[in-house]
């Protein structure tokens, strides 16, 4: 044993935490565990739960003390072995198989529009189905979807089909249960992904266009691995910015002072967003292993220790952040890690700032005037590995 | 070993001494620098490692690639025409035995 090891403090095990506890509201379990220690082993997770921001921070900047490419992985499964569960160089292989489809540039040059252009449908169809209607499954979802679907190239699918496949592969990833009816539905997706970009990629070789599978069709990159990155990308490209959406214009009607400011500043729905992902990170969790025995933080943890990086939890911790708990767009800025941070940074960062902090929130706000939630119909905030608003009907004019 | 200083708006200045073939975000996320966020890694995706290199260095740089010069352009702190650079786009070694950059004061 190193110094380093026999120092170490063992890690405290949490078994009072609960699955359905953590989907209500992690947040109090966030604040216990980490004022006792920056890991725990958390029995009904059957992970190490890592909560702290340094701790956090550490794994994500070290991929061979803390391999993405986990051990009997239920994404595997759900969604074959894609870049997020790969490390370098393999992942980079992958990562740069995307070009520059998702970079600022390509964003500016054709996304924007496109953008845009779903906005204003989904806008109109919320208008239309007037006040009381549901600003997530109404507008934010939809609008989320139909993007993710034209940046991918899909142009043989609808934003419905889009909407299941995520929802569906993230079940089957999040199936520690093994319910065999997940499984189902789950494989379903699988092989409907498949199909789809076994449809698409001959038509984009004759038709190219600015997408992801485009892009594909002339990179050095084997199919299997075009499968999984896409299955991944419809996992998490989908829910999170309809999720940051929905959080961010609930946080705000929340808070009149800070809507207020934003309403006479449209610059600031860019620190509103940026406050929202801390606030509320869309992933609030992600794995990661050991890839042998090891200290983080002064706590020992053995080889193939299955990681939970708690995200949700870091960007809430007081070490770092001053009265963490709130929704304040006036804090002092410090960066959060609701992306993510080392090799697998989102990929999709730029597009989700454009797409929610550029594009929707500014007009949402100004075509529903008034914007405002229900009294007789409380919106419902849900979810830890994931985390948004399930239900959010809201009333304007 | 080669020598990079990073200076701070408030005067202070972290020098550090590197092997070669390490790039200033690395350099700084390592050691602790104020400043310097780096949260992509250095794969030219964040823009969270920008600083601003002192002239008598500028010579010695290599050219601006694609990634970077849109980069540049989503930087927090304002972007100087010839004194803007990645940090994780700079690498020393190899020619480029010391290296003096500014900090800028937002990076996010
Ligand atoms: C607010 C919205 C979003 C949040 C909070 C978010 C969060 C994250 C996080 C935390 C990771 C890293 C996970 C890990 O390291 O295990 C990640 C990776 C990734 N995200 Fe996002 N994401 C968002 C939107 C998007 C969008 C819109 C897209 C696609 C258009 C996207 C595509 C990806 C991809 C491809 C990766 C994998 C990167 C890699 O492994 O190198 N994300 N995202
Ligand atoms: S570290 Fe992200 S752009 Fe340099």
């Amino acid at each position: 044993m190193t110094a380093a090891a026999t120092d170490a403090r063992p890690v405290p095990t949490a078994d009072w935490v609960t699955i359905p506890d953590l989907y209500r509201n992690p947040y109090p379990i966030y604040q216990k565990l980490r004022a006792e220690s920056p890991v725990h082993w958390v029995p009904a997770v059957n992970r190490y739960m890592v909560t702290s921001y340094q701790a956090c921070h550490v794994i994500e900047q070290d991929q061979e003390r803390f391999s993405a490419d986990e051990t009997n992985s239920l994404m595997k499964r759900a969604m074959g072995h894609s870049m997020l569960r790969k490390d370098d160089p393999e992942h980079d292989v992958d990562r740069k198989s995307y070009g520059n489809v998702l970079r600022p540039k390509a964003i500016k040059e054709h996304w924007n529009a496109i953008f845009q252009a779903n906005s204003d449908k989904y806008l109109a169809q919320l208008k239309a189905a007037g006040p009381g209607s549901d600003f997530i499954w109404d507008y934010a979802a939809p609008y989320a979807a139909e993007n993710l679907r034209l940046i991918m190239g899909f142009h043989n699918a609808s934003q419905e089909d889009m909407q299941r496949w995520s929802q569906t592969m993230i079940d089957g990833t999040g199936n520690y249960a093994d319910d065999p009816e997940v499984w189902a539905k789950s494989e379903q997706s699988y092989n409907e992904v498949d199909d789809a970009i076994d449809e698409i990629l001959p038509y984009l070789r004759k038709n190219p266009d600015a997408s992801l599978l485009s892009g594909m069709t002339s990179m050095p990159i084997p199919l299997e691995a075009i499968r999984a990155n896409m299955k991944m990308t419809i996992g998490g490209g989908l829910n999170e910015p309809r999720d940051v959406l929905g959080t961010t214009v609930w946080a705000l009607l929340d808070n009149p002072d800070q809507l207020a400011q934003v309403l006479a500043d449209e610059t600031l729905y860019a620190r509103a967003f940026e406050e929202s992902v801390r606030w509320v990170a869309p992933i609030g969790m992600y794995p990661r292993e050991t890839t042998a025995d090891t200290v983080l933080e002064g706590v020992q943890l053995p080889a193939g220790a299955r990681l939970g990086i708690v995200v949700g939890a870091a960007n809430r911790d007081p070490a770092v952040f001053e009265d963490p708990e709130s929704f304040n767009i006036n804090r002092e800025k410090k960066p959060h890690l609701a992306f993510g941070g080392g090799n697998h940074f989102c990929a999709g960062a730029w597009v989700a700032r454009a797409s929610v902090a550029q594009i929707a929130m500014p007009q949402v706000f100004r075509e529903l005037p008034n914007l405002r939630l229900d009294p007789d119909n409380t919106p419902v905030d849900a979810g830890w590995v994931f985390r948004g608003m399930t239900k959010m009907p809201v009333l304007w004019g | 070993m080669a020598k990079i200083s990073f200076h701070h708006s408030d005067g202070n200045v972290d020098v550090l001494d590197v092997d070669p073939g390490t790039s200033l975000m690395r350099a700084a996320v390592t050691n602790g620098v104020d400043g310097i966020v780096g949260e992509c890694g250095g794969q030219a995706m964040c823009a969270t490692c920008h600083v601003y290199v002192r002239p008598e260095y500028l010579d010695g740089l290599p050219d601006i690639g694609d990634d970077e010069e849109e980069m540049l352009e989503c930087t927090a702190g304002p972007r100087d025409e010839t004194r803007s650079r990645l940090g994780c786009q700079i690498t020393v070694g190899d020619g480029l035995e010391q290296i003096e950059v500014d900090v800028p004061d937002d990076q996010i």
